[in-house]
C-alpha cells in the first residue's frame, strides 16, 4: 500500500543533520530520515528547528573580542 | 532563514526597447532624436553596420552584408545583427536581402545632414530673458545645475536609504518606488526598503536613472494613460540636449509638459519656476545616452570640485586583508550605503573607517543583497591605490563575504509530501517517472523507494496513483500486486 506523510523535506550539511537529530532526542520532529542530507520533519516545526538550529551554530562561531568592545 | 531572492531587475533600457511591439517601434522611429539616441546605445559594430547602409540607395544581400564584417568577429556579428534585427531598425526580406526601417532611414539621414524641423531636439528658448538685465534674476548656470540635480536625485536615494534629515520627496516619486517594488508599506506607518531597493543602491548613477525611468514608464502607461512613444521620445530628446543651454516648453504636447514637472521633481531638468516657460536640462539628463558616467562623483560627492570629483570617480574604498575598510568620501549617501553591509567605526572630514564583520554582512545579506552584490560594489568602487594590486580586493575578504552568504542557506525547506511503501520497485519507478515529468519531485530514493512530492504536486500525484489503481483492476482484477490504496492523508 503506497502511502503519503505531510512533512516538509529539509535539505541540509550532514552537520546541520545531527545538530537537527540531536534536538529530535529532546522532542520528536523528524518523522523520516531520508538520506545524508535530507530529513522529513514536522512542518509545524519547522521554525523552531531554524531558530534552534541558528542558535546553535551561532554559538559555535568565533567571535573575536574587538567585536563586542563598543565603538 | 530568510532565501535569497535575486530578482531580476530591469534596469536597461535597451532591454526594456526589445520587449517593445514593431508597431511602437515604428512610431518611435519618427523622431529623429529618438534615431540618434537609439543608434548611440548600439554596440560599435551595429552603429558601423548602420552607418554603411544609411546611404545606400542598393539592394543588399545578406551574404554580402556578412562579407564586412572580418571572419574572426563571429560571436560579434552575430550579437549586432541580431540586436539590429530585434530593434527591426535592419529588416531582413524574404529574398535573404537586408534593408534599413524605412522610417528609421529617412529620420536617420534627416538628423544628420540637419533636414526637417528640429523641434525634435528641444527648442531653444530664443526671446531674450526678461530679467537679464535687472540682477534680481540669474540665468542658471551649471553649478547649479548639478547643485539641483545632485540635492533631487540624492533626495530620492536618501528617502530609500532612510537618512534621518530626509523629507519626504513628491508624490510620482513615492509611485515609482512602491511600483517598482524598491520599498514597501510597512505595517503600520511608511515605507520599507526591499531587496530589490538595496540592489537599486548599489549600481551607479546612470543605470539608477534609467532604472528609474523604465519603471516610471511602466507605470505611466499603465496608470497615467501616458502615450509610450511619447514619454520615450522625451526621454531620448533630454539624451540630446545640451548642459547649461534653455530651452522652450512651446511645442511639447499636454503629457510632456506633465512629464516635464515629474522630472524635475527626479532632478533631470531644472524650472526656475513652476509655470516658467523654460527649462534646463541637468547633467542626469544630458548623458543618459552617451553612456557618460562621469555623473555618478558628481552626484555623490558633497562638495563637487575639481579634486574631489577624479578622485571619487575613480573610487574611493581600500579593503584591507584584515576586513578593515577605509572610504575616502564625504557624502552622507556613500556613507549610508557602505552602512548597509559595514560596521561603521570612526568618521574623519574627508574619510570614514569601517570594518566587514560576519554581523554586518548578514544584516545585508538577510536584507536580500547577494554576496556578488557586495563584492561588486566593493571591486567598482575600489580606490585606485587597489588596482595596482594583482587581484583587486583581497582574496581572504571576497571568499569569507561568499562563505557568509552560503552560512545563511544551511537549511533549504519544502513543504512537501513524502511517498513511501511502494508495493514493487516497478510501481516506484512509474510514479517517480509521472512526478518527474509533472516537476514536482524534492527528493527520491532507489534503495528505499520513497519519494518527496512538493505540496503542489500532491494532488496530480495522488489522483495518478488512483487512475494507476482501477486501471489495474479493470485490467485483471488482480488486487493484491496493486500499487495499492489510496493514499493516506
Amino acid at each position: 500500500m503506497v502511502k503519503a506523510v505531510k512533512g516538509t523535506i529539509v535539505k541540509c550539511d550532514p552537520a546541520v543533520k545531527q545538530v537537527i537529530i540531536s534536538l529530535d532526542k529532546k522532542e520528536k520532529v523528524i518523522i523520516e530520515d531520508l538520506d545524508e542530507n535530507h530529513l522529513l520533519i514536522d512542518t509545524s516545526r519547522v521554525d523552531y528547528i531554524k531558530k534552534e538550529v541558528e542558535k546553535l551554530l551561532e554559538e559555535n562561531t568565533y567571535k573575536s573580542e574587538l567585536d563586542k568592545a563598543p565603538n | 532563514m530568510p532565501t535569497v531572492i535575486v530578482a531580476h531587475f530591469k534596469t536597461n533600457i535597451y532591454e526594456y526597447l526589445e520587449a517593445l511591439q514593431k508597431s511602437t517601434l515604428d512610431k518611435l522611429y519618427e523622431e529623429p532624436a529618438t534615431c540618434l539616441a537609439i543608434f548611440r546605445l548600439l554596440p560599435s559594430l551595429a552603429r558601423q553596420l548602420v552607418m554603411s547602409l544609411l546611404f545606400s540607395t542598393q539592394i543588399m544581400s545578406k551574404a554580402d552584408l556578412k562579407q564586412w564584417i572580418k571572419n574572426d568577429k563571429e560571436s560579434l556579428s552575430y550579437e549586432a545583427l541580431d540586436k539590429l534585427q530585434k530593434l527591426h531598425i535592419m529588416i531582413e526580406q524574404e529574398n535573404k536581402t537586408i534593408a534599413l526601417n524605412s522610417s528609421f532611414k529617412q529620420k536617420f539621414q534627416e538628423c544628420l545632414t540637419g533636414g526637417g524641423t528640429h523641434q525634435s531636439f528641444g527648442k531653444l528658448y530664443n526671446k531674450p530673458h526678461r530679467h537679464s538685465q535687472s540682477n534680481s534674476h540669474k540665468l542658471p548656470d551649471i553649478k547649479l545645475l548639478d547643485e539641483h540635480a545632485k540635492t533631487k536625485w540624492e533626495e530620492i536615494l536618501h528617502f530609500m536609504v532612510g537618512t534621518d534629515r530626509m523629507n519626504s520627496p513628491g508624490a510620482s516619486v513615492l509611485k515609482v518606488v512602491t511600483k517598482a517594488n524598491l520599498m514597501r508599506e510597512k505595517e503600520g506607518k511608511g515605507l520599507e526598503i526591499t531587496n530589490k531597493g538595496f540592489q537599486f543602491l548599489l549600481q551607479d548613477v546612470n543605470t539608477q536613472v534609467w532604472a528609474f525611468l523604465i519603471q516610471y514608464l511602466d507605470l505611466a502607461s499603465e496608470m497615467l494613460h501616458m502615450n509610450v512613444v511619447e514619454v520615450l521620445n522625451f526621454f531620448f530628446m533630454l539624451g540630446s540636449l545640451e548642459l547649461g543651454q534653455d530651452y522652450s516648453v512651446e511645442g511639447l504636447t499636454d503629457t510632456q509638459r506633465q512629464l516635464l514637472d515629474d522630472l524635475t521633481n527626479y532632478g533631470l531638468i531644472y524650472r526656475p519656476k513652476k509655470s516658467s516657460k523654460r527649462y534646463y536640462p541637468t547633467r542626469l539628463a544630458t548623458t543618459l545616452t552617451s553612456g557618460n558616467s562621469a555623473i555618478v562623483s558628481n552626484v555623490a560627492s558633497n562638495n563637487p570640485t575639481d579634486d574631489d570629483d577624479s578622485a571619487t570617480e575613480q573610487g574611493f574604498i581600500i579593503v584591507e586583508t584584515n576586513y578593515k575598510l577605509y572610504a575616502y568620501t564625504s557624502s552622507q549617501l556613500q556613507i549610508s550605503v557602505l552602512n548597509l553591509f559595514c560596521n561603521l567605526q570612526f568618521q574623519f572630514s574627508n574619510m570614514v573607517t569601517a570594518e566587514l564583520t560576519r554581523e554586518s554582512v548578514r544584516k545585508a545579506l538577510k536584507h536580500g543583497i547577494t554576496a556578488s552584490q557586495i563584492i561588486s560594489y566593493l571591486t567598482s568602487h575600489a580606490h585606485p591605490q587597489m588596482k595596482k594590486r594583482p587581484a583587486l580586493l583581497p582574496s581572504t575578504v571576497v571568499d569569507q563575504i561568499q562563505l557568509w552568504e552560503m552560512e545563511l542557506n544551511r537549511l533549504v525547506i519544502t513543504n512537501s509530501y513524502l511517498y513511501k511503501e511502494f508495493r514493487t520497485f516497478a510501481d516506484y519507478e512509474v510514479v517517480l517517472k509521472h512526478a518527474n515529468t509533472l516537476g514536482v519531485v524534492v527528493w527520491s530514493s532507489d534503495s528505499k523507494k520513497m519519494i518527496g512530492i512538493t505540496e503542489a504536486g500532491h494532488e496530480r500525484v495522488k489522483a495518478f496513483i488512483k487512475r494507476k489503481i482501477v486501471q489495474r483492476r479493470s485490467n485483471g482484477g488482480d488486487t493484491t500486486s496493486s500499487a495499492g490504496g489510496t493514499p493516506a492523508r
